[in-house]
């Protein structure tokens, strides 16, 4: 990683210089709500001055750019008793632009989950390769977490990071793209006083946040709790409408569907991310569903965010941007959940026996 | 005002050396086609019952065919293009690396489709998935097969694995339950089982017809008539959900161990590779720790049985 | 056609249009792109919108729009019994539809409404459903055509007819639409079934729920979560008798 400051203005200059000649999405006010307050989302941008640098947060995250909502898998084309399948990792240049710390964070799980595993997955990785991600930092919203998760500061996974420290940027680059793109702007090494304003920026940062989710243990509690009457509780509440996975960063599963061309002449074989508090998740042939009520969908949901799965074994995928407990229209966020979760554990401490041990 | 010093350069993962090359679903490490699969050619189909047919598929290309290689227990994702891909057990020998059997139960939407084609036509498979029966492990133990229904599926893979190392096994049972006598499947191989195999086969129907001269019941009742030394003995179990929990603490009372109990278990697929998360059971994918899962796992994973 | 060795037979098909726009059918012959391909897999017989063949040997009816006359009744009957597939087609023969409307006010003051003075014989609006049985529904309002040329190629194909089982939030969310509750609106999207690719919201307008109930829907939380909103409790009621979709639950509420 190499450090360097910039100058508002050379800053933009820069960016601008990228957003005209790359694909490039960055932060934009779309709407403001009933409160007056701004909606943002990531949206084309055309010119330094579309992008919004001192958003909040999204409301949706950038996932998409990387797992698209709807994605072709494969194409099939017949000849009569015989077919041919076609596979590409198709994936343009995009620019992305003021990811926050928490949305990197996503991508480096995501990473993980997608890359790191057994069976790395090639659509995901055109998408990463092929995409210039320039984060930046920002003072939490009141009901961001990601500090209880420790994802608020981020170290890797993104191209270029910028610090706002005042009248200057405090750029960490981590690419060699985004090394000798900067070469033609005028950017200077940190002084010692920068150095200092971005300790500060950091700590002003850490200190403002308002909410706090006590995740340790969590996995366990998880497995504890796996019959408590917390999820009928919000399960009740749950509208099954897959909003929180939908605008979450890190959920990433997926349901397939497969179509013949209306010509008949072909196929192709799609995928679409779908959410575990959908109905029909886990629903197999002949109608069985292994999650039958509201609350169990939920506690999947929050089983997998939270105890962490296979891949990723008891880490948690969650990096507590709390984007799902905005979107939810019941009011069902991480923050109730959990310690709601930790109440019940700490009502009935007493009862719980150790696991037969038997091998 | 086009300066093309910040147009960012294209990486075409199509152009690099894995898009050319064969997919090696066994090999867990490399990147690789995780879409494409094995064309194969389906060169034969029996009926087994109205509701079951075996097919059997090859493979076209060679170099394909030498890298596929699977483990008994393991299943593959067929896909019949334009219908969908599902998971099945592969059901043949895995010594045989001329064809793969699929024994195939009418259930749905892909699967009915499959029922509609014939003998010729061509379909995909992308795999072997998931984890297998430990047979060699199992070697020089006693064996306890358990199978209801359509669980004789998965069981076919390692009783060809048993039947090709008979002398390193000591005493082989197989309980085989089905709901009718018609029901049950690969009886043209019983005899064979028995008096080439040496392989001590009990088989038990809930509703018996006029000609059936076996038990009738719940296979449960089947333990009434093996005496086992459990303290030697694997044992494997394969069926519907509701049955795992029955013969599994009837296992678990004969006094085998619960790390020596094996059982396969089913959930919706739609990826066999541990993304599309479909298939959580517990804190896990069934089709990457899966499907096959010993019983103090089992125990251990939240709504497995 | 004769795809991996299976042969797929053109759909014989006859359409009926009974009190609705007429909209639905529209939808299809709307179809520019895809139209030839689309009429290649049908063997029309009697549709109106597209051409004035009139036969009466066909498979699969499509019916569109709700009853609300005596005639109309037998003449579905007779429908019922020549189709071996009746597909309900778009909100109206689901539902009811718009046309519901009408069995909010008395019969009697209806059709002075509407007719003014002349006699007209008129029943209270009734689904398709609520005379024969229905094999698969197109719901919509208008239908989606995307959604009708999967359902002709499954039916020709032989493929299972699946509708979404989630709701629009699905596909409102994946188009990164600004939730029109945040913008102080009551919306049906949370319990209405997908399959319209959200266009009403993602064009600012609130889900009518044309499409009608998802699959197992939670609507006490809904109605819960809409009054702790503090929205118009009218507003609600209108939105959800829109196309009488909801019938049922809110039968069951009260
Ligand atoms: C590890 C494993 C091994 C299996 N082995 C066999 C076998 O040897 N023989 C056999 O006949 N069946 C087997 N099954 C069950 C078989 O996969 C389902 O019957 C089949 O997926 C039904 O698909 P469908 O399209 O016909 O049904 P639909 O109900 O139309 O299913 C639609 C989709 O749901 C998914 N799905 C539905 N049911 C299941 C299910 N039970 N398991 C996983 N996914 C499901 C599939 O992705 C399918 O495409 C196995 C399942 C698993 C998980
Ligand atoms: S938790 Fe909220 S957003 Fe998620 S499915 Fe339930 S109601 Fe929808
Ligand atoms: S938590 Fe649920 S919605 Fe999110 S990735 Fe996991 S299975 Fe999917
Ligand atoms: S689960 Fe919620 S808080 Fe956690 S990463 Fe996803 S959207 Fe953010
Ligand atoms: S606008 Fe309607 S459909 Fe869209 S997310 Fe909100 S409630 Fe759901
Ligand atoms: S958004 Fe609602 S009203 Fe609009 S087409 Fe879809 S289901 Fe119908
Ligand atoms: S089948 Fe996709 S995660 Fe297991």
């Amino acid at each position: 990683m190499i450090y360097k400051v910039i100058s508002k203005s050379e800053f933009r200059k820069f960016i601008d210089a990228l957003v005209r000649q790359n694909t490039s999405f960055g932060p934009r006010q779309v709407d403001r709500n009933t409160a007056d307050e701004p909606i943002y989302q990531f949206m084309p941008v055309s010119s330094v001055d579309d992008i919004e640098f001192d958003y909040t947060l999204t409301t949706s995250s950038a996932k998409h750019f990387f797992l698209p909502f709807r994605d072709q898998l494969s194409r099939f084309s017949f000849q009569n008793s015989d077919f041919e399948q076609h596979v590409a990792y198709e994936a343009d240049p995009v620019v992305l632009i003021g990811l926050r710390p928490c949305d990197i964070s996503a991508l480096n799980i995501l990473d993980d989950v997608l890359l790191n595993g057994r069976y790395p997955s090639p659509y995901y990785l055109a998408k990463r390769k092929n995409t210039f991600v320039i984060g930046m930092d920002h003072l939490p919203l009141p009901d961001c977490f990601c500090k209880s998760l420790a994802h608020h500061t981020v170290s890797t996974g993104f191209n270029l990071f910028c610090s706002d420290i005042g009248e200057k940027y405090y750029l960490s680059i981590n690419s060699s793209k985004a090394f000798t793109y900067l070469e033609e702007f005028q950017t200077e090494e940190p002084s010692c006083e920068d150095n200092c304003l971005m300790t500060r920026r950091r700590k002003l940062i850490s200190e403002s946040f308002r909410t706090e989710v006590d995740v340790t243990s969590l996995p366990s509690i998880l497995d504890i709790e796996f019959e408590s009457p917390v999820w009928d509780k919000w399960g009740a509440k749950c509208l099954n409408c897959g909003t929180c996975a939908m605008v979450c960063p890190t959920c990433y599963c997926y349901s397939v569907d497969e179509h013949f061309d209306i010509d008949l002449k072909g196929a192709s074989r799609n995928r679409q991310l779908y959410s575990c508090n959908l109905v029909d998740f886990a629903v197999v042939a002949g109608g069985h569903n292994f999650r039958p009520k509201n609350g169990d969908r939920l506690k999947y949901r929050y089983y997998h965010q939270h105890r962490g799965f296979a891949e990723n074994a008891n880490q948690q995928i969650c990096v507590g941007c709390n984007r799902c407990g905005r979107a939810c229209l019941t009011g069902i966020n991480p923050k109730a959940v959990i310690n709601d979760l930790r109440m019940e554990k700490e009502s009935c401490m007493t009862c719980v026996s150790p696991s037969p041990d038997r091998t | 005002m086009h300066d093309l010093r910040f147009t960012i350069p294209r990486q075409d993962l199509n152009r690099e050396a894995f898009a050319s090359s064969v997919p090696d679903f066994n090999l867990k490490s490399d990147l690789m086609k995780t879409d494409m699969g094995y064309k194969c050619r389906i060169t034969n189909i029996v009926s087994l019952t109205e509701q079951e047919k075996l097919f059997r598929l090859r493979i076209v290309d060679p170099e394909e065919r030498r890298i596929f290689r699977f483990k008994p227990g393991q299943f593959i994702m067929l896909e019949l293009p334009g219908f969908g891909d599902v998971p099945i057990s592969i059901s043949s020998a895995s010594s045989n690396h001329e064809f793969i059997e699929l024994c195939i139960r009418k259930a749905g939407h892909v699967t009915s489709a499959l029922f509609r084609i014939d003998t010729g036509m061509h379909v995909a498979i992308r795999g072997p998935f998931g984890s297998s029966f430990p047979m060699d492990e199992m070697a020089g133990h006693h064996a306890l097969l358990i199978a209801g229904g359509l669980g004789i599926a998965p069981l076919r893979a390692p009783l060809f694995w048993i039947n090709e190392h008979r002398d390193r096994f000591r005493d082989v049972h197989l309980l085989y339950g089905a709901k009718e006598p018609s029901q049950l499947l690969f009886s043209y191989q019983f005899d064979e089982w028995k008096t080439i195999s040496h392989i001590r086969l009990h088989t038990i129907v809930e509703h018996a017809d006029a000609e059936w001269k076996g038990s009738t019941g719940m296979i449960t009742e089947l333990f009434r008539d093996i005496t086992i030394d459990a303290k030697n003995t694997y044992a494997i179990v394969c069926g519907p959900p509701v049955m795992f929990k029955f013969v599994c603490s009837c296992l678990d009372r004969l006094g085998i161990p619960m790390n020596r109990m094996f059982v396969s278990l089913e959930r919706r697929m739609h990826c066999g590779m541990g993304k599309c998360c479909r298939c959580m059971v517990g804190s896990t994918f069934t089709c990457i720790d899966g499907p096959v899962f010993d019983y103090w796992s089992v125990m251990n994973l939240k709504e497995a049985i | 056609m004769n795809q991996q060795g299976m042969h797929f037979e053109k759909l014989k098909i006859a359409s009926f249009d009974f009190t609705c726009c007429e909209g639905c059918q529209l939808q299809l012959a709307n179809n520019e792109s895809s139209l030839p391909a689309f009429f290649e897999l049908l063997d029309v017989h009697a549709f109106r919108e597209i051409s004035s063949e009139k036969h009466d040997d066909y498979d699969i009816a499509l019916v569109e729009g709700s009853i609300s006359r005596s005639d109309e009744i037998d003449r579905l009957l007779a429908i019922r019994k020549q189709a071996k597939i009746l597909v309900a087609f778009g909100t109206c023969a689901c539902f009811g539809g718009v046309n519901s409307l009408k069995n909010r006010i008395p019969i009697e003051e209806s059709v002075v409404e509407v007719y003014g003075e002349l006699q007209v014989e008129t029943l209270p609006v009734r689904k398709i459903s609520d005379i024969v049985q229905v094999d698969i529904s197109i719901p919509g309002c208008p239908v989606a055509k995307e959604e009708v040329e999967r359902i002709v190629v499954s039916l020709v194909t032989g493929s299972k007819v699946n509708l979404p089982k989630y709701p629009v939030c699905v596909e409102c969310k994946q188009q990164i639409n600004t939730c029109l509750f945040d913008l102080g609106e009551i919306c049906l999207g949370s319990i209405t079934r997908a399959g319209c690719s959200a266009v009403c919201t993602s064009g600012k307008t609130p889900c009518l729920g044309c499409r009608g109930p998802a699959e197992d829907i939670n609507f006490p939380a809904f109605m819960e979560m809409v009054r702790e909103r503090g929205l118009s409790e009218s507003d609600l009621r209108e939105k959800l008798d829109f196309h009488n979709a909801f019938e049922t639950y809110r039968n069951d509420e009260t």
